[in-house]
């Protein structure tokens, strides 16, 4: 069983969920669950996928950041979007906010510590998928 | 100066206490060495050669008198009593421990500082001017933009993990004191400051030192201001998305500007612009108002006519009158004077300040300067708005505490990265270099006669001490194992006003021992050919490389 993280409804919490059946962008078929690697280009077929995953090679690999803001604000996808692969429980909150609602975790990883710190700022400087004001519109005027 | 909000202090604190359990899981065990790197980074905490060294932000160099004695008890409390002022108009600390780091970024957090991003692949903090806001020759103070970018760039959930390390320059002035055109985004700035709302921006990319030095591309003219934010974030997606990472000598964002082109490069950024150019990023006029009212100027008094009692002291103190003709700037309010400190000194490596001198420069700045201090990338203090009344009892003081060097823009003032002596990145030394330097060329009249000569150091490719932009540049390499020097000259990074320009190499590399006869053997040159008071880089343009090169390798040849 993967160990994962799921936002509903504005709350993240640890979820036991059945493996899904991930396809990769060539054998892919609208329906199924998609899984991109981080350097795709996003297309609209994606949208048609039951949900897309992104693999990420290395915690430092912050191109899964730019294609999730670009899956979320410029095809307006509104499906699962799930991190995988070198995912750190210390990056889940940019995972967070550029617009992942499920975080996978490798296997050794602490899911607790992750949801733990998936919100260590109550606020920020910049406008991003999951809080789309900056600070300046907060505090001007 | 800016001043935190409650939001602001919240953040850092917040920071501070997910850093704080970092740092303990990672003394648990449950954090690798590798994935720590990644977090600590980010924190400023880098683990050299012999020790830690904590980079502490100075956001585009400016600080207060309060701030800068907090500075100084942390290298007191956590240090062995002194810090490091950095190239890139920064604080560090070479010794701290990294359990100990934790309280040390609380203890900055209490007087609104942070390390933020002083380290890593990720937006790094933003330089200046550091006479931003002070100097003569400003059209607007560039610092609201900077804190705007400062503010913006800070945990960017998008960009916090880039191919690279990613440095942003502004200046608002025409001389071009912060170098712009070697950064991997520089911002020229043109407007007024009653109205910054209305400023607009020359946007060059792609610039920089290290391996591949090259001179950043015009990509933007005159962008209006409102669209800072979203423009620089278009730039910065292109970037982190297409930005090389297979390789990291070729995963700066030069190399993706070069792989591109220039116009190829600026259409891919035009076109992602387009999409996000009215997003919830545009600036509004009442934020740069907001931001603008931060950085006014002091409310100046008008100063005496003392240019008789000048005078005299002037002439009764040598070295006063030279420190007044080289230690000081055009300000913009009459009566008032731009100081450099400089903490060039034969023995102390250019940079470097003890706690004593710290709480020093501290105490002058509220007494002289409004309580505001600023570092500058040539590794000295400012004190921005010192009264020409002061200036007097300033330099005493400065001399008192090792500070009154008259030496600002002369060969002495040298530019050095920390290098092998700290840098576990080095190929050699640099500090011993530029002590060597220091001490052959001590005479100030030599120096007096040479006229304006920057002499860069850095301890290999990655270019610290901007040895590209040097008038003379030194680089430290490896042969076989031996720490030898190559020697550059005729860079400079556009201080004059002019388009900068990076060093020519002279020939092959020299052995330590070798550096400071060279060095003479290229002042003689310039000596012997200079037209009356030509500087050495204009004489360099017209005679070019030749004469220096006979000279240099003529002997063993
Ligand atoms: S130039 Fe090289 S040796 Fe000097 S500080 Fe930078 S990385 Fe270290």
């Amino acid at each position: 069983m993967p160990q994962l993280l799921r936002k509903t409804e504005g709350q993240w919490a640890i979820s036991e969920e059945p493996k899904s059946l991930w396809q990769s962008e060539a054998e892919w078929q609208s329906g199924q669950a998609l899984l991109v690697a981080v350097d795709s280009e996003p297309s609209v077929e994606w949208l048609a996928a039951s949900s897309i995953s992104v693999d990420f090679p290395a915690l430092t690999d912050g191109r899964g950041l730019s294609l999730a803001v670009l899956l979320r604000t410029r095809l307006n996808y509104r499906g699962d979007l799930v991190a995988t692969g070198n995912v750190h429980e210390d990056i889940a909150h940019f995972l967070a906010r550029c617009g992942y609602n499920v975080i996978e975790l490798p296997e050794h990883k602490d899911l607790n510590t992750a949801l733990q710190w998936i919100a260590p700022h109550t606020g920020f400087y910049q406008a991003s998928v999951d809080s789309p004001a900056p600070v300046f519109s907060r505090t001007s005027g | 100066m800016y001043q935190y909000s409650e939001f602001d202090r919240t953040f850092v604190n917040q920071r501070v206490a997910h850093y704080r359990d970092q740092t303990a899981r990672y003394l648990d065990g449950k954090l690798s060495d590798d994935e720590f790197l990644q977090l600590r980074l980010r924190n400023g905490l880098y683990i050299q050669r012999l020790a830690p060294m904590l980079r502490v932000a100075v956001p585009y160099g400016t600080l207060s008198s309060k701030q800068l004695h907090a500075l100084a008890a942390i290298s007191r409390d956590y240090d062995r009593g002194y810090g490091h002022l950095s190239t890139r108009q920064n604080m560090q600390f070479n010794w701290p421990a990294v359990a100990d780091v934790p309280d040390i970024l609380q203890a900055l957090a209490d007087v609104d500082m942070h390390a933020i991003q002083t380290s890593g692949s990720c937006i790094r903090n933003v330089t200046t001017d550091q006479f931003a806001g002070a100097a003569a020759d400003e059209s607007i103070d560039p610092r609201p933009f900077c804190e705007l970018l400062r503010q913006w760039s800070t945990s960017h959930p998008e960009f916090e993990w880039l191919p690279r390390k990613f440095k942003i320059a502004v200046t608002g002035a025409k001389a071009d004191r912060a170098a712009v055109g070697v950064h991997d985004i520089g911002m020229r700035i043109y407007g007024t400051a009653a109205n910054p709302a209305s400023a607009e921006i020359d946007i060059y990319a792609g610039g920089g030192l290290g391996r591949t030095p090259v001179l950043g591309a015009l990509i933007r003219e005159r962008l209006p201001v409102q669209h800072l934010l979203t423009y620089t974030e278009a730039i910065m997606r292109v970037y982190n998305r297409y930005g090389r990472r297979d390789n990291k000598y070729k995963a700066r964002i030069k190399i993706l500007v070069r792989a591109l082109g220039a116009d190829g490069f600026k259409a891919q950024v035009d076109a992602e612009w387009a999409h996000i150019k009215d997003s919830a990023s545009k600036v509004p006029p009442e934020e740069l108002q907001r931001l603008s009212q931060f950085f006014q100027p002091p409310l100046f008094v008008e100063q005496p006519d003392n240019a008789a009692a000048l005078a005299d002291l002037r002439f009764a103190n040598p070295n006063f009158n030279r420190w007044l003709t080289h230690n000081i700037s055009a300000h913009q309010a009459p009566g008032y004077a731009v100081v450099t400190l400089s903490t060039k000194s034969p023995g102390v490596p250019p940079g470097d300040v003890s706690a004593e001198q710290i709480d020093a420069v501290a105490r002058w700045a509220a007494q002289f300067s409004y309580s505001e201090i600023r570092i500058s990338h040539e590794q000295n203090f400012v004190l921005p708005h010192v009264p020409v009344s002061g200036l007097f009892e300033l330099w005493q003081q400065a001399c008192a505490m090792g500070l009154g060097s008259h030496n600002i823009g002369l060969l002495s003032d040298i530019i050095c990265c920390p290098g092998g002596d700290y840098c576990s990145l080095a190929n050699a030394k640099s500090l011993p270099v530029a002590e060597a330097i220091q001490r052959r060329f001590d005479d100030y009249d030599f120096q007096f006669d040479l006229g304006e000569i920057d002499l860069n150091i850095s301890g290999c490719m990655n270019a610290c001490g901007h040895h590209h932009v040097g008038h003379i540049g030194i680089l430290g390499v490896d042969k076989k194992g031996q720490e030898f020097y190559q020697i550059s000259l005729g860079g400079h990074a556009g201080h004059s006003g002019d388009a900068p320009q990076l060093g020519q190499i002279v020939g092959p590399s020299v052995a330590r021992a070798e550096v400071c006869d060279v060095i003479d053997k290229i002042l003689q040159v310039y000596l012997h050919n200079r037209f009356a008071d030509e500087s050495f880089l204009n004489c360099f343009s017209r005679i070019g490389m030749a004469p220096f090169k006979e000279s240099i390798y003529a002997a063993a040849a």
